[in-house]
Formats: C-alpha cells, structure tokens, sequence
C-alpha cells in the first residue's frame, strides 16, 4: 500500500509549510470579519491573542502527535479511541480539510472573477487551478513543501513592498484610542480570528513527516508568530486607512486597500491586480497542504492508494466549492469551517492526549 | 424541508462540470501510464523506469530497498551489453582463427575483405631470412609514414638480430624477437581471430601476419583525421581557455587530464552501439563522485540499445530521467574547463567518440544559468552577470505574454499614460494581441533558424533584412505595434544571453505556452503557468537529484552560488545535493 508516508521534511520546510497554510485567503476579509465583530479599532489585539490562542491548540496537538513518531494523526488516533469512532473521527477532517481546499478554490475564483477576469466561466478558473494542485500533489508532501518555500520569497516580497507603499494612506489615528472600550470588544474580537488562524491542525499529519519531530513545538510556535505578524500587518493597515466604519463596508478590505492608492514612480500604477495574481499562488500553496491533507487522511483512512483518493477528492472539492450559492454562502462556509475547526480540533485533541496517556498508548 | 436540502443539492451543471474536473486529469494519467507501458515495451529504458525509478541517489529514505530492486534489472542487462572486453562474444565463438600457413590465411583475409576496397595488404620478406609476412592497414586511417618508418623498414631491414640464422626460428622466438628488437611500436596487442583482427584493421590499427604464427600481431598506428582544438563555437567567453572538445575522444580525455595533475579522475570506458561500435568514456572524481550516482550512470548506459550511437545526444536521450519534460536533465558542453568544475562538484560526465560534445550529469536547474566565466571573473561582476541572466530568463519566457494579459485584461495595472500610448499606437492593428504577438514571436523565431543555417557571410544581412525592415515594415503596415516590436525584440535579446543554448530552446518552446495561457486567463493564466511550470521543475530530477535543488533542506550552503556567486573563499563545500564522499573543497 501507497499509504505509508516516505519522504521526510526538515523543520524549516515544516514551519513554512505552517505558515502558509495559516495565510491564505483570510487575509483579505479578516479586517472585516474582526472589525464587524468587535467594533473598535484594537482588533489587533484580538489578533495577537487568536494567534497566541491557535499556537496553544497547536501545541496539544504536536504533543499528541508525538506520542507516535513517525505515524500521523489518521493512523494512530485507532489506537486511542478504538477503530470505529477513529473513522468517524477521521472522516470528519477529511471533509474539513477538503471544505477549506473547496472555500480557498471558491475564493481564488471569485477575487479572479471580480477584479482579474470579469465573465470568464467560474469552472474554467477552477479547474485549471485544481488540475495543477492535483499535479503538484502527486509529488508528495515534499514537492508541495518545496513549492511553499519557492513561492514565500516572492509574495513575502511584494507582500511587504505593497503594505509599505500603503502606509501613505495610513492614517494612525484611526487605530486610536486604544482599548477605548476596555477589553470587552477585544474578547469578541477574539473568535473570527481564531477561525481565519485555523489551529494549527495541520501539525497532526506534518508532524509524522518530519525530520525531527521533537522539534515540532518550535515549527507551532515560530509558524503562527509569522503568520500573526501578516494578520496584524493587514488589519493595521487596513483600518488605519479606512478606519472601523469603512472596513466594515468592503467585502475585501485589504484588497481595497490597495485599490485606494496610485503610485506614479514605478513600473505599476495600482497594485491590486499584482497583489491579487500574487496572492493566488499563496491561495494555491494553502489549497495544496489542505487539499493534500483530506488525500492523505482518506488514502490511511480507507487503506487506499494515496493517488487514488486524490483522484476521488478533486470532483468532491469542486462540488463542495460550488455549494455557496453567492459570496455571503462563501463567507459563512468559512464561519462554519472555522466553527467545525474550534469544536474539533479545540476540544477534541486534549481529551485525545489525556485517554493516550492513561492508556499508555504510543511513547 | 426537502426544499432547504434540496437547495444544498448541487445543481446538474455542477455535477457534470465535477466529471469533466476528474475526467480530464485522470486521461492525461491514464495517457501517460499507456506510454510508459509502450515505452516498456519498445526499448530497454522501461526496465529501468520500473526497476529504479528517479534514479541513484537516493532521494527517499530507504536507499537499500531501493538498490536491490535495482540490481537484478541491471544485472539482466549487463549479459547483453559488451563493456570494454574486447568484442562479441559470438563472433568468438564462430569466428576463423589463423592457421599459421601463410597462404591460407592470407587468402582468407582476403576473402573476408574482398567488399572492401580501402583494406590493403603489403606483402613483404622479413631480414635477411626472408620469412614472409603481411602487413594489413586501412588506407586513410593508418598513419602511413609511422607504419612505413617503425614496422616496414626495422622489419626489412632486421640483419642483427637474425645473425647467425640459417633458418627461420620456431615462432615463439621468432614472436619474441621480432617484439623486442625489431618493431618500433609501443602498442601491441595478438589475436588469433580472424574477425577480430578485421576489426582492428578497420579502425587504423596495422596487423601484421607473420608465416608460421598463429598469432597476429595489432600494431598501434591510427592516425584518424583530427581537428585542432578550436574556439568553442556554441559556447564562447570573454575570459577563460580557448580550447574545446573535438571529435577525437583520446584528444578529449587527453585535454581534461591536461587539465592538471591528478591521479583520482576515473574514466572508465564503455562499448556503445550494437552495430556501429563506439568508444564511450565515463569521467569522475573517484574521492568526490558519489558512488551510487556513478554506478546509476553506468548502469543506465549498459541499457542503451541501438545500432549506432551518432552524437552524444543520443546518449542524452537514452538515458535521460524524464523524457517528457521539455527541461534538459543532461548538460551538454564543448569546454573541458567546464567539463573539469563538473567533476570536481561530484557530478560525472561523459564523453564519446566522434562528437565534441561532452554531457555532464546531474544537472541542476541552476547550471543553465551559470557560465563559466562567472567564476573566472571576480565575485562581484560574477554575480551580477548571473542576476542579469535570471531576469534576462525571466523576461525571455513570460516577456509576450505579460504584453497580451496586460494589454487584453488589465490595462489598468500599468501608468495610464503609457497605456494611452499604446493603444493609440495599436488603433490601426486589426488583429488581438495574440495574433499580433504570435505573428511577431514566429517570424523572429523563423528568423533565428534561418539565420543559423546560412553560409556565415550571408548570416549578419538576414538579421538586418528580418530585424530592421520587417519590423520596421510591419509596424508602418498596420499589422503590429510599434511596442510589441519592442517587446519581442528585448525578449530574443534575453534569450540570446542565455549560456546554454539548449536552456535557451527550452525557454522559446515555453513561451508559446504561456502566451495562449495569457491569452486565456490573462494575469492569471501566467500564474498559473508559472505554479506548473514551478511544480514541474519541483518533481523533476535528474538522475536522483532535485532539479531545483536549492530549496532541499540543508541546502543554505547552496545559495551561495545560485542567485550571486559570493567570493571563492566562502565556496568552501561542494553542492551538498549531489551528496560528494567528500563535501569540502579543499584549500
């Protein structure tokens, strides 16, 4: 059988593959989705602590993957809870993962049919972005970590080019006053941008491919603090250009945000279209590790071929991604992933970790 | 209720969109595997695809699991294949042998070469004795004068050592006498087979037949007809030697050991061609080539099965990881300084008769990038010249199609006023931007190619008739503009800067790609492109090695030589890729 997993990745490539995997698509509509929550300027705050929030998940998680070097999630988690509810429990994260692989693809076609490609069909843009995922896959999880680190340096770049630029239409007085309202709207703030970090659930089947797996607690911890200064970065910008009301207004904020200047010393007048192009190849790299990740938990799962399933999954990724009927569907798939998110993997990997240990299950 | 379940149902539309998603990839898998199957089939190569796929350097974890599935295909092939024994072993078994009576072998051979009308034979007394004798040679490959100087004369002329003589000696003294004191040759080889001596014949050695002896005697005179070393003409540079390879393989082997003084370069020497037998000489570092990329590229050159090996392009071919890939996995190269950095790197190179091309193996997506001239320069133009050329790349790939999605999907992302130029420049075209910019990209490369088949003087006016008045032409017709002239002109500039020129086919043929990309989906089509294109090179590699390798674990030490070439000093390690027995360059 094909499932076993066979190419190792060094901790670097893990933590990079960690954080792209944390941003993706959310960056454009996280602005939005804190501000509409919260309703004051200090949500990235509630950044800072989803960011600190999602590295503790992650954390139980590694632990528990520990117990059981070499094996991921999907193999061992028979071992603790006993093979029936293992697959159920299995089943219900390939259909996780494989959800957020459909609300990336759905998102790179919407951003592509809104500001790149007006009136090109939506499957056309679809397909091709799934057909070159499943070429990509087929490689295993080393050639898709290897992607991830071939494509940082250029969107980390023009990333941060793009935010410089901004900060002429930066205005910090629309971030004051801090904690005007106290700590309270902070709180609320809290949630959405637990479901755009994601919780780092991706360590449950990068663990078992790593190098050194006992360095694994670093990769969480370095890979969300990266990802949080993205975040951060975005909602900063973003509101300190808009401020609270305006961002509430926009369906991408961040991309307006780039919309809303011209520069007249370089090559490019506006960006949003670099930006945009850019950013689908993080869009892909996140669609990748998800994508990979509901091929590898179905293939270990049902003791299939690993390119069989991914195979069987490309149809249902599309399908899934078409369910949203309009945007607002979109984004409340998101909210849903990201609910499903906190209800398994918040809540389900400590009890996991503690019936592990006293059932003296694996190391 | 069943309304609300039925609004999640996906529509029918979806669903068939969903089949068409799964049913396109799983054809092209399907296609792929089909051809893997008939290459199989066809050739020995698919033996070695299944016996050890991606290579010899072990790229995965087990490399023990991974050398014993290869052993037995390699060992099934090596029955077939002559390495450098000698010749067949059939023809050994049925072939005549000499009898020792003059006349009888003497018309023997002549019967065997009586279609051949460029075999002579001298017929000759040896000394004062006057045992007859006869000489064999092949009238334009022997060196004549040698032959007539160091085998003829001593042997006419032999008084001494037959002093006192009467009669002729039995034939080991007389063997004996004739090697130690009357021929004047250094190479001497026997053989008693008549095919085998015919063979010797027809690559320029002279065999001598002496009556009484079974044995004949190979005497070492070929003299092929050699080029000097010249120039290399496909890969020139401004500073650096200015010798390359020739046709002769014992000129190039000579030229890399002439390189400098070391007793660890191998060259191990191959048989190649069932028909049409060629020497074939495998070179590498013996303390720094891995062991197992060595004994992958031997054993992938033991599956070469065709009757004649032309050029070493053949051999490229042959054994070459991934045939579909439009990347070269093989580096072909006329310099032997080239050839010579290569192997002190640890990868093994391979050089064959008859062709002044020399492949270097594994490659790596950077040394189509690199000239040699980089390192011969100091590090700071080095690196430069090395950025220069990863944007002149850059440009030379994705240059026409950046024109179309800019121009056709968002004029918007380039300054207005340049946008009103263009298309107030682009009101008489009547053709999209794609057929404006296919019309142009063709020409220029119709261009290209016929300017590298003309006689030479002819060559330089081609590029001014195409270059100047054609465009100049087409841009006043009405059938382009102005500034697609000048896109398609700076992007066969990029790709004329390309050190390799097979890199730089490779960047032309993917250019049409990504235009109808471009033309498609715009901006986005490119990035497309570029994922796959990305994705490719990722899972491509070359005899086990990552073709991008720089982005492998522990590869830091790499980057010092991919992007800038940093000081020699700092270049202590060799490529850690190509796992070398011994990762430190010595100071």
């Amino acid at each position: 059988m094909d499932t076993k997993p066979r190419d190792q990745i060094t901790t670097g490539q893990t933590m990079i593959v960690m954080v792209n995997y944390i941003v993706g698509a959310g960056i454009l509509t996280l602005p939005r989705t804190t501000v509409e929550a919260a309703g004051t300027p200090d949500v990235w705050i509630s950044v800072i602590l989803g960011g600190i929030a999602s590295m503790l998940t992650g954390i139980i998680m590694v632990k528990l993957c520990q117990r059981f070097p070499g094996e991921s999630f999907f193999q061992f988690i028979g071992k603790i809870i006993g093979k029936p509810l293992g697959v159920c429990l299995n089943i219900a994260i390939v259909v996780y993962f494989l959800s957020i692989a459909s609300y990336e693809v759905r998102t790179v076609q919407e951003v592509t049919g809104f500001f790149l490609l007006e009136g090109t069909p939506a499957w056309a843009i679809d397909a091709s972005f799934m057909w070159i995922a499943l070429y990509l896959c087929r490689g295993g999880i080393n050639a898709v970590s290897r992607l991830c680190r071939l494509i940082v340096p250029i969107t980390w770049t023009i990333f941060l080019g793009v935010c410089l630029i901004s900060l002429e239409v930066f205005d910090v007085n629309n971030l004051r006053p801090v904690l005007g309202e106290g700590i309270g709207p902070v709180w609320k703030g809290i949630m959405p941008a637990e479901v755009t970090f994601t919780l780092g659930e991706a360590m449950l089947f990068l663990t078992a491919f790593m190098e050194k797996p006992k360095k694994a607690v670093k990769v969480i911890i370095g890979g969300t603090a990266i990802a949080t200064v993205f975040y951060v970065l975005a909602v900063v910008l973003t509101i300190g250009a808009f401020s609270v009301d305006g961002v509430t207004t926009r369906t991408w904020p961040f991309l307006d945000l780039i919309r809303s200047f011209e520069v007249d010393y370089l090559i490019f007048e506006r960006f949003e279209s670099l930006l945009m192009s850019i950013w689908i190849m993080q869009i892909f790299c996140l669609f990748c590790i998800s994508f990979y990740g509901a091929a590898l938990g179905l293939s270990q799962t049902m003791n299939r071929k690993f390119h069989n399933s991914l195979f069987v999954l490309l149809p249902l990724a599309y399908i899934i991604s078409q369910l949203p009927p309009n945007i607002n569907g979109l984004f409340s798939l998101g909210a849903m992933n990201g609910n499903w998110a906190i209800v398994i993997f918040g809540f389900v990997p400590l009890p996991l970790l503690i019936i592990a240990y006293l059932r003296r299950v694996g190391s | 209720m069943w309304n609300t379940i039925m609004d999640f149902f996906p529509s029918w539309t979806v669903l068939i969109q969903g089949l068409f998603i799964l049913v396109v990839p799983v054809a092209i898998t399907i296609a792929v595997k089909w051809l893997g199957l008939k290459e199989g089939q066809m050739s020995r190569r698919g033996i070695k695809a299944a016996g050890r796929k991606g290579g010899g350097v072990p790229s995965a974890q087990k490399p023990g699991e991974k050398v014993q599935k290869g052993t037995p295909s390699s060992g099934g092939n090596r029955d077939n294949v002559q390495t450098n024994t000698g010749f067949g072993k059939e023809e050994e078994a049925s072939g005549e042998v000499f009898t020792g009576r003059f006349q009888e072998d003497l018309q023997q051979f002549k019967d065997i070469t009586r279609d051949m009308s460029d075999v002579s034979v001298r017929e000759f007394y040896i000394g004062p004795l006057k045992i007859k004798a006869a000489l064999f040679f092949l009238a334009g490959l022997t060196d004549k004068e040698g032959m007539d100087r160091d085998i003829l004369k001593p042997l006419m002329y032999a008084d001494r050592p037959f002093e006192g003589m009467t009669i002729a000696p039995d034939a080991a003294s007389l063997k004996d006498i004739l090697v130690h004191q009357v021929i004047l040759v250094s190479e001497i080889g026997y053989t008693d087979h008549l095919m085998k001596s015919l063979q010797k014949v027809l690559f320029g050695t002279a065999v001598l037949m002496v009556d009484g002896m079974k044995e004949v005697f190979v005497l070492g005179t070929p003299k092929g007809r050699t080029r000097g070393g010249e120039e290399p003409v496909s890969e020139a540079l401004l500073r650096g030697p200015r010798i390359g390879f020739n046709e002769t393989l014992s000129d190039n082997t000579s030229m890399l050991r002439r390189h400098g003084k070391t007793t660890e370069l191998a060259m191990i020497s191959f048989t190649v061609g069932k028909r049409v037998q060629k020497e074939l000489v495998l070179a590498y570092m013996k303390d720094i080539a891995n062991q197992e990329l060595v004994e992958e590229v031997e054993r992938r050159i033991r599956t070469i099965d065709i009757d004649d090996v032309q050029e070493s392009g053949f051999v490229e071919q042959l054994i070459e990881d991934n045939y579909l890939s439009p990347f070269q996995q093989i580096q072909n190269t006329e310099r032997p300084d080239r050839v010579m950095a290569a192997l002190l790197e640890g990868r093994v190179a391979i050089l064959l008769d008859g062709t002044p091309f020399a492949l270097i193996m594994p490659v790596t997506f950077s040394m189509l990038l690199q000239s040699p001239e980089d390192y011969y320069d100091r590090w700071l133009p080095g690196s430069l010249l090395r950025v220069l050329r990863f944007f002149a790349a850059f440009i030379s790939l994705f240059g026409p199609s950046l024109y179309i999605s800019f121009l056709s999907f968002h004029p918007g992302l380039i300054p207005t006023k340049l946008v009103i130029s263009i298309l107030s420049s682009r009101q008489g075209v009547p053709f999209p931007t794609l057929i404006e910019a296919l019309i142009m990209e063709v020409s220029i490369e119709i261009l290209r190619e016929a300017g590298l088949r003309l006689p030479k003087p002819i060559g330089p006016a081609m590029g001014i008739v195409g270059g100047l008045i054609i465009g100049q032409a087409a841009v006043e017709a009405g059938i382009v503009s102005p500034i697609l002239v000048i896109v398609v002109a700076v992007t066969a500039i990029s790709s004329f800067s390309m050190p390799m020129y097979s890199a730089g086919i490779t960047l032309r043929l993917l250019r049409f790609a990504v235009m109808f990309s471009a033309a498609m989906f715009g901006l986005y089509g490119v990035i497309l492109f570029f994922l796959l294109l990305i994705s490719h090179l990722i899972k491509l590699k070359s005899f086990g090695v990552p073709y991008v390798g720089v982005v492998v674990p522990y590869r830091i030490n790499d980057w010092k030589d991919f992007f800038i070439r940093l000081p020699l000093q700092f270049m202590k390690r060799r490529p850690a890729l190509l796992k070398p027995k011994n990762p430190i360059r010595k100071g």
